[in-house]
């Protein structure tokens, strides 16, 4: 496997690793949080990612996110080493979410290709706080900090590596010092001295106490490490030893004279009767300190799958579909070639439907790797409804069902924002106070529930509450002041009325709360689902709750498609947005004193679009009983589009029209192009603009 | 050229580490993304020199040093650590590590480092 040597896609990796860490931990806190008790097994995976993200960020040099990261770590290895003494933790999910938002924002501003320039500061500073608070805490609920006492008599040299009584031989003393930078220089001095130990009895070392703190490190930094140990090798062969030690500056071998060397050993006899003394008192808290250590975490499977997943740039998947829908195109070009027409070729048949048969699969599989489960969607809607069932102060309970369906990456991208705007309406509109729920004989608990399946070629995701439900009167008074209605209520069917609040410039609650409210409306959902070729339904029952539908496209990338002819071109309407398509009566057909043309179907009046006026192409056909219609709906609009003739339903490949074409010409009504199998161009219709242009004229 | 071993659960530390012994001439034989995996991946490929992480899930980088050790007394194991994890280290060190990198590290440092390894017995 060769990298790719640029410096960007470590930054890539680094971003991707780390949104997938916060988003674990996220899910980890959450989870927790329900039970309200940190299990061991969390407390050790949230020190570990922290642990990791810390690491990441200060390799990428985001000073911030490490600090951020370094601290969260501390709390949580102070947790950890303390999870049996009872301390409240309930605090720590709010502080590990503050932690979790300053990262991911300054990730987001990374992503940007700004720079993470975020003041980590404040948290850190609480993060302290907090730590010191606790700290206190379980420092008065057991006698001694039995921690720090477990740590000390682990760090010292233990006692079998200095030993003065054991071997023979010529007794030395070296002195070393270590390159500036190395980092951890007590460690490096006790990996000298542990090396030694192989070969060698170690009498004495100065700093005695090695790694009881940092000091001994700055001075081991400053002046050097001194070690005196016995031993039967040569001073050459223990001259080259100390040579090998890594990031060494200095070495200073020396032999010492017999009454040196005994001064030496009455001192280190006195030094250790006096710590004997000490330790006795410390001693039994150790085996806590242990215990705890032999506590293996418990297996978690899903990291297993790591190995076999790689990242790919979703550009990298669109470039590929690409090319696979010109493959398609390509083998039928050469399928279909007229070269061929009349002849017989038996062998060539053959190849064809092998390469047909691998073109096909090529197909589905490309389609495939850019599906995503709608799983990573839902989960963010956990925290939602954490966030604001707190802060609104209402019981909510957040239902997830079929997160396992799939949908292309693209389109899950767009979904994010809206559903999080309808979760957020139904928990804000929707779901009433605990009182209220309580008088109207409801579950105390609010109950919201996320539903995504399969339909076809479209995926349907249901966001259900079961709060109070829409208020017909309040809805159409509200669209009346803001002059939203086009037609006289009593006309109005239930679902035209629910539907008025996905209108821009709509909103009922009279007071603007943080989360929904702030001038944009229901009308963003409906613009961004509609953008990936989706609908959006809404039904409501008073008292009962209400259910908002959407309806999006498996994929963008292929349409199903009815294929029409107006006169020598041919145009796709997408299949989602047909509801039929008929001959026409002549006594259906109506013009208004404008010269309007419209049809009554079924007592209903639609207004016409003749397709080839619309783009103004020859054509042959202009007679109402001599083409067909097709009548087609979007946004619960419903227009009749006049074609020549129906060719066909297929599957197409859409492509974007290319830049020249839109720069140069007006492209109203078209939404792109695809190539059929003949080789010939056909334009994709944008209903959307048929039924708003319908409403302009 | 030395065969090295990764063991880091992050696929950024692996990639960090990766480049910068690519571009001073050591050969990747394999990448671990936990302790136990790393087993597996030494005894698959016997490189001479393992950089290992020491906090993974599954089984961390400690007890994966223990374990290799006891199939192969020379493997030459180095803990990849960062601040505030001395007494690990030092455990790591009593286990047979044959030294440490300190996260994050300079380039000279891990190159060095892992150059002395090699060159020791």
């Amino acid at each position: 496997m060769t990298v790719d040597n640029t410096g960007e896609s470590l930054l890539d990796l680094f971003i991707f690793e780390t949104s997938q860490n916060i988003e674990q931990l996220e899910q980890i806190i959450l989870q927790n949080e329900k039970t309200s008790q940190m299990s061991a097994e969390a407390i050790n995976e949230i020190f570990r990612i922290m642990h990791t993200i810390k690491g990441s960020a200060a390799m990428m040099m985001f000073d911030n996110i490490s600090t951020v990261a370094h601290r969260a770590e501390d709390l949580f290895d102070f947790i950890r080493k303390h999870i049996e003494d009872y301390i409240d933790y309930s605090d720590v999910p709010d502080l590990v979410l503050e932690c979790l938002d300053f990262i991911r924002n300054e990730l987001d501003k990374i992503k940007s290709g700004g720079t993470a320039n975020g003041d980590g500061s404040d948290i850190t500073a609480m993060v302290s706080q907090y730590l010191s608070q606790i700290k206190e805490i379980s420092e008065q609920g057991s006698t001694g900090s039995q921690g720090e006492d477990a740590m000390t008599a682990t760090l010292s040299v233990p006692a079998s590596k200095v030993n003065s009584s054991l071997g023979g031989g010529e007794a030395y003393r070296a002195k070393v010092l270590f390159e500036e930078g190395c980092q951890m220089e007590s460690l490096r001095a006790f990996d000298i001295i542990n090396r030694l130990a192989a070969f060698a009895s170690v009498v004495s070392c100065f700093p005695d106490d090695i790694m009881d703190n940092d000091d001994s490190a700055a001075v081991i930094r400053e002046k050097g490490f001194e070690v005196v140990f016995k031993t039967n090798r040569e001073y050459e062969k223990l001259n080259r030893f100390f040579a090998e030690t890594i990031f060494l500056r200095s070495i200073e071998l020396e032999i010492l004279e017999a009454n040196e060397y005994k001064m030496i050993i009455t001192a280190q006899a006195d030094k250790a009767n006096a710590a004997a003394l000490a330790q006795d008192s410390g001693g039994k808290e150790q085996t806590k300190g242990d215990s705890y250590k032999n506590q293996t975490p418990a297996p978690d499977n899903h990291n297993n799958a790591v190995a076999t997943i790689i990242n790919v740039n979703v550009a990298k998947l669109d470039k590929l579909m690409d090319l696979v829908g010109e493959l398609v195109i390509s083998e039928a070009m050469v399928i279909e070639n007229p070269d061929l027409n009349g002849l017989e070729l038996n062998n060539f048949d053959k190849a064809t439907r092998q390469l047909h048969k691998i073109t096909m699969e090529l197909q589905d599989i490309v389609m495939s790797v850019r599906m995503v489960p709608l799983a990573d969607v839902f989960q963010k809607m956990h925290r939602v409804v954490r966030d604001m069932s707190k802060k609104l102060d209402k019981e909510v309970r957040l239902e997830i069902i079929g997160e396992e369906t799939e949908a292309d990456k693209n389109i899950i991208t767009h979904l994010s924002d809206p559903l999080m705007h309808l979760v957020r309406n139904s928990l804000d509109h929707g779901i009433e106070s605990t009182a209220e729920r309580l008088n109207s004989k409801k579950p105390k608990v609010g109950t919201i529930t996320l539903e995504a399946r399969n339909a076809g070629n479209d995926v349907l995701i249901i966001v259900k509450d079961d709060g109070e439900g829409l208020n017909k009167q309040k809805i159409l008074a509200k669209a009346k002041e803001n002059g939203l209605l086009k037609k006289d209520s009593s006309e109005m069917t239930d679902k035209e009325i629910y539907s008025l609040i996905f209108l821009p410039g709509f909103s009922t609650n009279e007071k603007i709360t943080e989360y929904s409210g702030r001038g944009v409306g229901m009308d963003v959902v409906t613009k961004n689902i509609s953008e990936v070729g989706g609908s959006v339904s809404i039904d409501s029952k008073e008292k009962i709750g209400t259910t908002i539908t959407i309806k999006i496209p498996l994929t963008l990338a292929i349409v199903d498609g009815m294929n029409v002819r107006v006169g020598e071109s041919t145009y796709t309407i997408p299949t989602i947005s047909i509801k039929e398509s008929f001959k026409p009566r002549k006594e259906d057909l109506v013009v208004d004193p404008d010269g309007n043309e419209m049809i009554m179907v079924r007592g209903q009046c639609y207004a016409i679009n003749r397709l080839h006026q619309c783009f103004q192409v020859e054509t042959a056909i202009k007679d109402f009983e001599q083409g067909i219609f097709v009548m087609a709906e979007q946004y619960e609009k419903t227009v009749c589009i006049f074609v020549d003739d129906l060719i066909g339903q297929q599957q197409v490949v859409v492509k974007a029209l290319p830049a020249y074409i839109k720069n140069n010409h007006n492209v109203n009504g078209l939404s792109g192009c695809t190539l059929l199998g003949d080789g010939s161009i056909s334009l994709i219709l944008d209903v959307g603009w048929f039924v708003g242009s319908d409403l302009g004229a | 050229m030395s065969r090295v071993l990764i063991v880091d659960d992050a696929a950024f530390m692996r990639m960090a580490i990766r480049k910068v012994l690519e571009k001073n001439g050591f050969e990747i034989v394999a990448e671990a993304e936990n302790g136990e995996v790393g087993i597996e991946k030494y005894l698959q490929y016997k490189p001479d020199i393992v950089t290992m992480d020491i906090t993974m899930p599954e089984m961390s980088g400690i007890e994966s040093l223990k374990q290799i050790k006891k199939y192969d007394a020379n493997a030459k194991v180095v803990i990849v650590s960062a601040m505030g994890q001395e007494v690990l280290v030092r455990e790591a060190i009593m286990s047979g590590a044959k030294s440490f990198i300190v996260k994050p590290y300079k380039e000279d440092h891990i190159i060095q480092t892992l150059n002395s390894v090699v060159a020791s017995g």
